[in-house]
């Protein structure tokens, strides 16, 4: 066997507050290898590949690339060194175009290309990935597939080595990954070497040749392709909770939603960032104690209707019904008020305050009315939000700043749910969340729908999703709604055509 | 092996302290060998300083400032940068002036009590009105026109300063005030400090203990103000709602938004309370030691409006630092004055052919502490280590 091109040697970090992100952890990443470490929320991965990224410094521990030991001082210096990472969000500026964003990181390392020769780069890089992207399109007008295979087509531009994939690839979907896999499988003959964070057991056999497994900041396992299957990486990845994942739809008791209508939306037309027409002519109702559940790939106004449906969003034309009440444009305020919960896209960015600790921004929701909030039924309901849902670590005084993306995840849908006494709106509810705390938390919206009668409406991009928690469903497409559908009765192809269609 | 800069997994115990005391001896330091450096004899000015620390002078600065720091420190956690106290100061003092001086104007003396004690409450809650809505314009036009309150509140100090130089010149123009433009002096029954008389024995630590005793007898009231706004500002801020939409507004205001509250109208809430304690601080200066205002209007504060955010920003917007920034901050201004008046020093500028220039000295010393500060508050929060 080769000598690694890059390992990393008992690695430690840990963050302010006292949380061990990582804990001796070594692995070693050889040329033409598609190494794929996995794990669940706060396992650390991510705080694994920043380390090689040079935006944290370890404790401890070296890194060692090509036989050497190397510091890395900064992302600019790895890129020098030749590991490129893509994250999950794309990291554009949207109001440039295409090529400007792409020779924008070129230029930063030095190399004054001209826009012409960019954009010539642009086109071969481009063509062997299969992404169809005019060059000069601006960025806002792209949807989050293109967006991302723009991310990667700049690492590859970047003539990476290790070409690290942070959750880069998890929400693509399945066509577009696949033709990717055969490209990246091409680069990684080359002598290169691919690394994959992923908490998606499927998206990892689909592909790894090594699969690393990271747990609680320890590697737990190391298997390669063959030994490889999801119960033992569940296992590995989850302990004892991996017996409670499972994709079996809810049965009875919870199958016949009664109730009256308490959402009701009728031929809502809804504007994107960009003046664009994002919602078209979208009409449905739910019940309570009903769950509708919303299909489609990003980007084609699911947002935008849910946003304004809660009225962070304006109506251009139809209307919203809450309760028997026109909430059609009336703000955000009347909305939470009449007992609506929301989980919006971004929940980092729009659904938590990361200088402020849970107990304080759980107290934002729930003592809105109250002028003297009352701090220790505030602190007895984080506490207990934080061991319903074993948001890590549990201590109500921390700042959300320093949790895990998913612990932060956990928060705001352990807090929505609690709030929401009519109607939960939930955009991709358990993004971000591994399986066995996704599994749990369709657990809970479906409990909480059928014993508090809540209406439940949810757009997720992960079908399965879709197919196990809904009652009905709809798939969204370019501002239009299809459907409703049976999720047992109608095929999961006919689905997957109508969301790509 | 190399060093890198890391964040501190705890914050340094008594970092705030620790920050405050180091960047104000660093402060002195950079002062004193500057003075050095201009052929000053460093000994008496480092004494001056020093000894600046335990002068009862120091106590009317510190009440003054400590009350616009609380002001200011509301608006700093909404992350609204509120430069403005001088302006609501001065808006203040022009309702203090119209009550105190062209409704209940009066040449008695004395007064019944119950008539003093109305008419100076009038003449607050007119202040804090008149400082809560000058804030609250700041607010609107942060809010709703989408304008940097930096500016916005700058200009505002100016607007005020000149709207009140129209009136002292105007129809607050003074009857027994030979000609100069400004107020009368405020009638004797509604003054608030309290006039309190002493012998000096000699004895100069003696003399020190009463005269601080004397000082805070003479503005007891404003100690009063001083405990309550820390006690309204403290509740405010960690019991309220609203101080928590100030805090959230601070970190993160779309997640204010998701939640339904009204970013615009808290921006504008945030500014008022911040206005009104300025307001207050203004009616208190005015009744209890300046009794007048006079053209031009910018002069009458100290510029005690700036000062506040030097000790707003020197507390790290803690509550309990902002009374020893305060005090700090008193002394250092107290003191600079002090060393600015030196013979030595005014020799100094003289040789320099820099005569007259001396008041200026004390910015120097300003500028010492705040670059201290700076690099302080990045070692509180990062540290150099060694990685192997």
């Amino acid at each position: 066997m080769s000598s690694p091109l890059l390992s990393v040697a008992n690695i430690t970090k840990t963050f302010p507050g006292g949380v061990v992100a990582l804990d001796e952890v070594s692995m070693d990443f050889h040329p033409g290898e598609f190494t794929v470490i996995l794990g669940e929320n706060g396992a650390g991965k991510s705080t694994l590949v920043k380390i090689m990224y040079g935006i944290y410094t370890p404790d401890k521990g070296s890194i060692i690339l090509k036989g050497r030991e190397v510091e890395i001082k900064s992302s600019l210096d790895a890129i020098k060194k030749g590991i490129v990472m893509v994250s999950q969000i794309p990291q554009l500026i949207d109001r440039l175009t295409v090529v400007e964003n792409i020779s924008l990181s070129l230029t930063r390392i030095g190399m004054f290309e001209t826009m012409t020769r960019v954009r010539r780069f642009f086109k071969e890089v481009g063509e062997k990935i299969g992404i169809k992207v005019n060059p000069d399109a601006k960025v806002w007008s792209l949807t989050y597939t293109q967006k991302q295979l723009i991310e990667i087509t700049r690492a590859i531009l970047l003539d990476a080595m290790v070409l690290i994939l942070d959750e880069a690839l998890t929400y693509l979907p399945l066509e577009e990954r696949r033709k990717f896999y055969v490209y990246l499988n091409e680069f990684k003959e080359k002598g290169r070497s691919v690394i994959l964070i992923t908490h998606k057991i499927p998206e990892a056999l689909e592909i790894a040749d090594k699969i690393y497994v990271l747990r609680r900041g320890k590697l737990v396992g190391a298997l390669d392709k063959a030994s490889a299957n999801v119960d033992k990486i569940r296992d590995l990845m989850f302990g004892e909770t991996a017996k409670t994942i499972t994709y079996e739809r809810f049965t009875k008791p919870y199958e016949t939603p009664v109730g009256d209508i308490v959402l009701n939306i009728k031929n809502l037309v809804v504007e994107g960032d960009y003046g664009e027409i994002a919602v078209n002519n979208v009409s449905l109702s739910v019940r309570a104690g009903e769950i509708i559940g919303i299909a489609g790939v990003v980007g084609n106004g699911q947002r935008e209707l849910l946003e304004a449906i809660v009225g962070l969003r304006r109506v251009r034309e139809g209307r919203v019904i809450i309760d028997n009440h026109d909430v059609t444009n009336k703000g955000v305020k009347l909305t939470r008020e009449s007992g609506v919960g929301f989980i919006p896209d971004q929940p980092l960015r729009y659904a938590v305050s990361a200088d402020n600790n849970i107990v304080e921004n759980v107290a934002a929701l729930f003592s809105r009315k109250n002028l003297v909030v009352n701090w220790k039924s505030m602190r007895e309901l984080s506490e207990k939000l934080i061991n319903e849902y074993c948001i890590y670590p549990p201590r109500p005084e921390i700042h959300v700043k320093l949790l895990s993306g998913g612990n932060i995840m956990k928060t705001v849908v352990s807090r929505e749910l609690e709030y929401a006494s009519k109607a939960l709106i939930a955009y991709n509810p358990t993004r971000g969340l591994d399986e066995a705390t996704s599994t749990f938390v369709r657990g809970k919206i479906k409990e909480k729908a059928v014993n508090s009668k809540l209406a439940v409406l949810f757009a997720s991009e992960d079908l399965d999703e879709v197919l196990q928690l809904s009652d009905s469903l709809y798939v969204m497409n370019r501002g239009v709604l299809y459907g409703p559908f049976d999720p047992v009765s109608t095929p999961r192809s006919k689905i997957e055509e109508l969301m790509v269609v | 092996m190399r060093i890198v800069l890391v964040r501190r997994k705890k914050p340094l115990k008594y970092g705030g302290l620790v920050v405050a005391l180091l960047s104000l001896l660093s402060g002195i330091f950079v002062f004193t060998i500057f003075a050095w450096l201009i052929g000053v004899n460093p000994y008496p000015v480092v004494e001056t300083i020093v000894t600046t620390f335990i002068f009862p002078g120091v106590v009317k600065d510190f009440i003054i400032l400590t009350l616009l720091g609380y002001a200011l420190l509301i608006a700093f956690k909404g992350a609204l940068w509120n430069i403005g106290a001088e302006g609501q100061m001065h808006m203040a003092f022009l309702a203090s002036i119209y009550i105190t001086l062209i409704v209940f104007f009066t040449t008695e003396k004395s007064l019944p009590f119950y008539i003093s004690i109305g008419v100076i409450l009038l003449s607050i809650v007119a202040a804090v009105a008149a400082g809560a809505l000058w804030g609250g314009l700041a607010g609107v036009i942060k809010a709703y026109a989408g304008v940097d309150e930096v500016p916005v509140t700058l200009i505002l100090n100016y607007i005020a300063y000149f709207i009140g130089d129209i009136l002292v010149y105007g129809p607050f123009r003074g009857t027994y005030v030979y000609g100069y433009a400004r107020t009368d002096l405020i009638p004797d029954p509604y003054k608030l400090s309290i006039p309190v008389q002493r012998q000096l024995s000699g004895n100069a630590l003696i003399d020190t203990v009463t005269g601080y005793i004397v000082e805070f007898a003479t503005y007891a009231v404003w100690i009063v103000a001083l405990i309550l706004v820390l006690i309204f500002t403290y509740w405010l801020l960690n019991k309220s709602n609203i101080g928590l939409r100030i805090k959230i507004l601070g970190s993160n205001p779309d997640y204010l938004v998701s939640l339904g509250y009204d970013v615009r109208k808290t921006t504008v809430l945030t500014f008022m309370l911040s206005g009104a304690i300025a307001g207050l601080t203004a009616a208190l200066y005015y009744h209890g030691s300046l009794y007048r205002i006079e053209y031009p209007l910018e002069y009458n504060t100290a510029s005690y409006g700036y000062l506040a955010i030097l000790v707003a920003w020197l507390s790290m917007l803690d509550v309990y630092l902002v009374p020893l920034s305060a005090y700090i901050v008193s002394a250092v201004i107290l003191g600079s004055q002090r060393v600015s008046s030196l013979p030595s020093v005014r020799e100094a500028f003289i040789r320099l052919q820099l005569g007259g220039a001396e008041m200026a000295f004390k910015l120097l010393m300003f500028g010492s502490i705040l670059l201290a500060y700076s690099i302080l508050r990045f070692i509180q929060d990062y540290e150099l280590k060694v990685v192997s």
